[in-house]
């Protein structure tokens, strides 16, 4: 249930344009909300804020169909985890599924009892920056899933019998994702671009980590981290304000806010002075290759204009990668992207090569065209066109209760829900020359991790 | 604990905009092309699906990687524009057509606001019908299509399903697979003459279903179709088995990899049922007990209690045309495979042996019938519904027939349909990945 971070931009790119550009006043409706400070509106999106403990609640008001997304995002990730601790972000998120006080197998009302018995469509993922919980509901099974979800946040089983279980489901999971090559590779390269920021181990943790962190550990995550104050409740569906509001207070009123600070992150990544390179090796029949780069982090205003470099280099067939690369045969695929993160973003070229293709050939592609980006820009065709698709996006983007949430909360743990509805408005004021400005800011060879996946033979193994 | 009266609430507002969801839908004959449309409340969005007969299964005899070539070839340019300014039309305003290649079916897939639905359509349809097939291209299309295939021949979930269907279902069927080292060779010898001539033969509106879904006028949605497809004829029906697959002998195959810490696993049979067979709802509902969602009796044990695996599940498919599959499919660390394979093998003799209870069937079927309106809150979702129920023989009132169909499936019924379709001694066992002690190596590799 991991989540890379580079979904983040993907569904940056399907951001609201039409949304009013400044805060509205909070809905009528709403004024009465007893126990809630209303803290701003855009978008068709209203912030509240629970006074008595700091919870943050986001309602998206949506009735074209009778369902509800809920989620909730804790402000933890795999960026608060230590060396000894890595995963353990990653086995809480599971180890939340094993219950709570007041809802568990043995009473027979455990969530996934509960949401498999409506037919929701539930579950929950842990990235770098956050940690969410969701489910998609008919509007009257809304409550019974507040209510299990609060009862979580709090009153948590967290039994040894049951991390042993989990540990080799979790390992199982991390097995999974060796399987993949290039799955190994990004790691790898990430690893390599990041000295001292956490993100430079994966999410789901080292795997010594994840059979070894003991109980105890898991327990101090949640005791530090699982507080309202440390929440945001996404709410996008068939809802009436005041009505969820009062479920909400009902069911999450009942805590206070935690009873220390919430840890702050002070590490800052040094500046990097040379060119790294990593090299994978396993069997494999193609070569791939990620050419990756530090950028500002996820809120920067930098951004928006990273964003436009990358759909003019890999967004369809008329995009620079594909007439560079893969139609000459170089590449499979290729694509550029950005890692979207609360602290420092990490951007990659990737290209999967085609069968005879070298890697040097294929780097020196890829690189010669982020130079031509930075010596001659981009042209007002190819600006004009990516903002075309935005408003498009705009439109596509209201499709579905469960995808607006799923990106307000990538948002959320970049550290500003509002950028679901700013950041596309941002896109539509890139110029040209903003595109080449950041090619040349941020694209420099001595800041670059550059990662080979190079193919071996594989060995037979024994008896086949 | 959801009373069922909550759940009766659910089904009573399922339907977003009528009494009835079918009353939505209109179908009708446009130039020999079955279209369905359906107005659904989102704005401005309009989703495009479809599907005709010519996926790769339909070369019986000849080189069996035309059809995904065919299929690629489609937004590579047509007689009248190039690839780059059909690209270039589509980027403007933000719509994407695409085309995959299945085992009956070329799917079409498309996405556009209202407004561009005419243009969308008129490019669907020039790509369909006039496609350019240079050979310039058709090169391209090959190369990209071998080095697809050879990036797979170390993908574990890839190779046990190919290994398992071509241990499930006989010489002939419909849905046996051809192995990837037989789709590259053919691949390397395919022919822009073949493609062209398979183009002729099984491109055409006589068996293709179009759905149109979203902000739409039907009306408006039927001229458009009519006047982009005008004209246009053949077509072939889909491939239909002689009968139906029995299940095959037990046995146990191993695909060896190296470097592979995660095995994949599949174990079942042919179900020897078509989705429209009576016995096959009543299969899937006792199938979903066994082994759907985190409640499945087999994520419930094997990994819940076990610790054996991050996924097992059981589920049914390949059966909308013809006679399908009856699976289960895990990965398991080699460590715990034996393990793991075990409970699994457990698990299923138990279910088949003593059957669903009263209470498992009552709680999945509420489940089955409140994820599937859940399903349909989406444009996508509904037009992946409407479409699947047609290319099953079904007309848009299976919409409002199936949640009752499934309300109304008894655990007799369920129990019997397990009896009868599912034989726990005939079962096959594919293991891919790095397992150090192999039973029988699959020839497919």
């Amino acid at each position: 249930m991991g989540w890379t971070g580079l979904a983040v931009l993907v569904l940056g790119s399907a951001a609201v344009q039409a949304a009013p550009d400044k805060p509205t006043p909070p809905p009528a409706a709403a004024q009465g909300s007893a126990g809630f400070s209303h803290v701003k509106s855009l978008g068709g999106i209203d912030e509240y804020r629970l006074d008595s403990n700091g919870l943050t609640v986001l309602l998206v008001p949506d009735q074209s169909a009778p369902v509800v997304t809920f989620e909730v995002t804790y402000q933890v990730g795999s960026r608060n985890e230590v060396t000894g601790t890595t995963g353990a972000t990653h086995i809480l998120e599971h180890m939340m599924f094993k219950g709570s006080d007041a809802f568990n197998d043995t009473k027979g009302n455990s969530i996934k009892q509960m949401l498999e018995r409506v037919g929701g469509e539930f579950n929950a993922s842990t990235s770098f920056d956050r940690t969410n919980y969701f489910a998609t509901v008919g509007r009257e099974s809304l409550e019974g899933y507040i209510a299990i979800e609060a009862d979580r946040m709090r009153h948590l089983w967290l039994h040894e019998a049951d991390r042993q279980a989990e540990m080799t489901v979790v390992r199982n999971e991390y097995e999974r994702g060796k399987n993949d090559p290039e799955n190994v590779l990004l790691e790898e390269v990430m690893e390599a671009a990041y000295v001292a920021l956490p993100y430079h181990h994966p999410t789901i943790g080292w795997k010594s980590d994840i059979e070894h962190v003991p109980i105890g550990k898991l327990r101090e995550f949640y005791d530090t981290f699982y507080w309202p104050n440390n929440a945001t409740l996404t709410v996008v569906g068939d809802i009436e304000t005041d009505a969820v509001l009062g479920l909400i207070k009902k069911y999450y009123g009942v805590y206070p806010h935690s009873p220390a600070p919430i840890p702050a992150i002070y590490t800052e990544e040094p500046a990097q002075s040379g060119e790294r390179r990593v090299v994978v090796k396993r069997p494999g029949e193609l070569g791939a290759i990620i050419i990756a780069h530090k950028v500002p982090n996820g809120r920067d205003a930098d951004q928006a204009a990273l964003e436009m470099l990358d759909a003019i280099l890999s967004s369809g067939k008329n995009a620079r990668l594909y007439r560079a690369l893969v139609d000459q045969g170089l590449a499979l695929t290729a694509a550029s992207g950005t890692d979207v993160f609360r602290d420092l973003s990490l951007h990659t070229l990737y290209a999967a090569l085609t069968p005879g293709t070298t890697h040097e050939q294929v780097e020196r592609a890829l690189v010669a065209e982020l130079n031509k980006i930075k010596t001659s820009g981009v042209t007002p065709a190819e600006v004009a066109s990516v903002k075309q698709q935005y408003i498009a996006q705009d439109a596509y983007k209201r499709d579905g209760t469960a995808a607006v949430a799923s990106e307000l909360s990538e948002w959320i743990g970049v550290g500003d829900w509002t950028l679901y509805v700013t950041f596309p408005q941002r896109v539509q004021q890139v110029t040209p020359a903003d595109v080449q400005r950041v090619a040349k800011q941020y694209f420099g060879a001595d800041q670059s991790t550059t990662g080979w996946f190079v193919p071996v033979a594989p060995k037979m193994e024994k008896g086949s | 604990m959801i009373r069922l009266s909550m759940m009766m609430a659910l089904l009573a507002i399922g339907s977003p905009a009528a009494a009835n969801m079918a009353d939505q839908a209109h179908r009708s004959k446009v130039d020999g092309i079955d279209l369905i449309t359906y107005r659904s409340n989102v704005k401005d969005v309009v989703v495009i699906i479809g599907v005709l007969p010519a996926g790769d299964a339909m070369v019986e005899a000849g080189n069996i990687a035309i059809p995904t070539l065919s299929g690629m070839m489609l937004d590579r340019g047509t007689k009248s524009l190039d690839k780059f300014s059909i690209s270039e039309k589509l980027d403007n305003v933000g719509a994407e057509i695409t085309f995959t290649v299945g085992v009956q079916s070329l799917e079409i897939r498309a996405k556009c606001l209202r407004k561009d639905l005419p243009l969308i359509i008129d490019t669907l349809a020039a790509e369909l019908r006039t496609p350019a097939l240079l050979g310039g291209e058709f090169n391209k299309a090959k190369e990209q299509f071998i080095g697809e295939l050879e990036a797979s021949t170390q993908d574990s979930s890839v190779l046990a399903s190919e290994a398992f269907g071509r241990a499930v279902f006989p010489e002939g069927h419909p849905n046996r697979p051809h192995t990837l080292k037989e789709y590259i060779a053919a691949a390397k010898t395919a022919n822009l003459e073949e493609l062209k001539a398979f183009q002729a033969k099984y491109y055409g509106p006589a068996h293709m279903t179009l759905v149109v879904v979203g902000d739409v006028s039907d009306a408006d949605t039927q001229a458009d179709v009519a006047k982009a497809f005008s004209g246009w004829s053949g077509g072939q029906d889909y491939l239909r088995a002689a009968k139906p697959a029995a299940a095959a002998a037990a046995s146990e195959l191993t695909v060896p990899l190296t470097d592979k810490p995660s095995v994949s696993v599949l174990f079942g049979q042919a179900s020897g049922l078509r989705y429209s067979d009576p016995d096959n709802l009543p299969l899937r509902l006792g199938t979903a007990i066994l082994g759907r969602g985190f409640t499945g009796r087999l994520m419930s044990t094997v990994r819940d209690k076990e610790g054996l695996t991050y996924n097992i599940g059981a589920s049914m498919g390949d059966d909308s045309i013809v006679d399908g599959v009856w699976e289960v499919s895990a990965s398991f660390a080699p460590a715990l495979l034996n393990k793991g394979v075990e409970s699994t093998r457990r698990e299923i003799a138990k279910w088949w042996k003593d059957g669903v209870s009263e209470q498992e069937l009552a709680s999945r079927k509420q489940g089955v019938i409140g994820g599937y309106f859940v399903s349909l809150s989406t444009t996508l979702g509904l037009a992946e519904t409407i479409l699947a129920n047609a290319q099953r023989g079904y007309d848009p009132s299976w919409l409002d027939g199936y949640p009752k169909a499934v309300k109304a499936l008894t655990r007799d019924q369920v129990n019997a349909a397990i009896k009868a379709h599912i034989n726990p001694n005939a079962m096959v066992l594919v293991e891919a990945g790095s397992v150090a002690a192999p039973a029988k190596s699959a020839s497919t590799h």
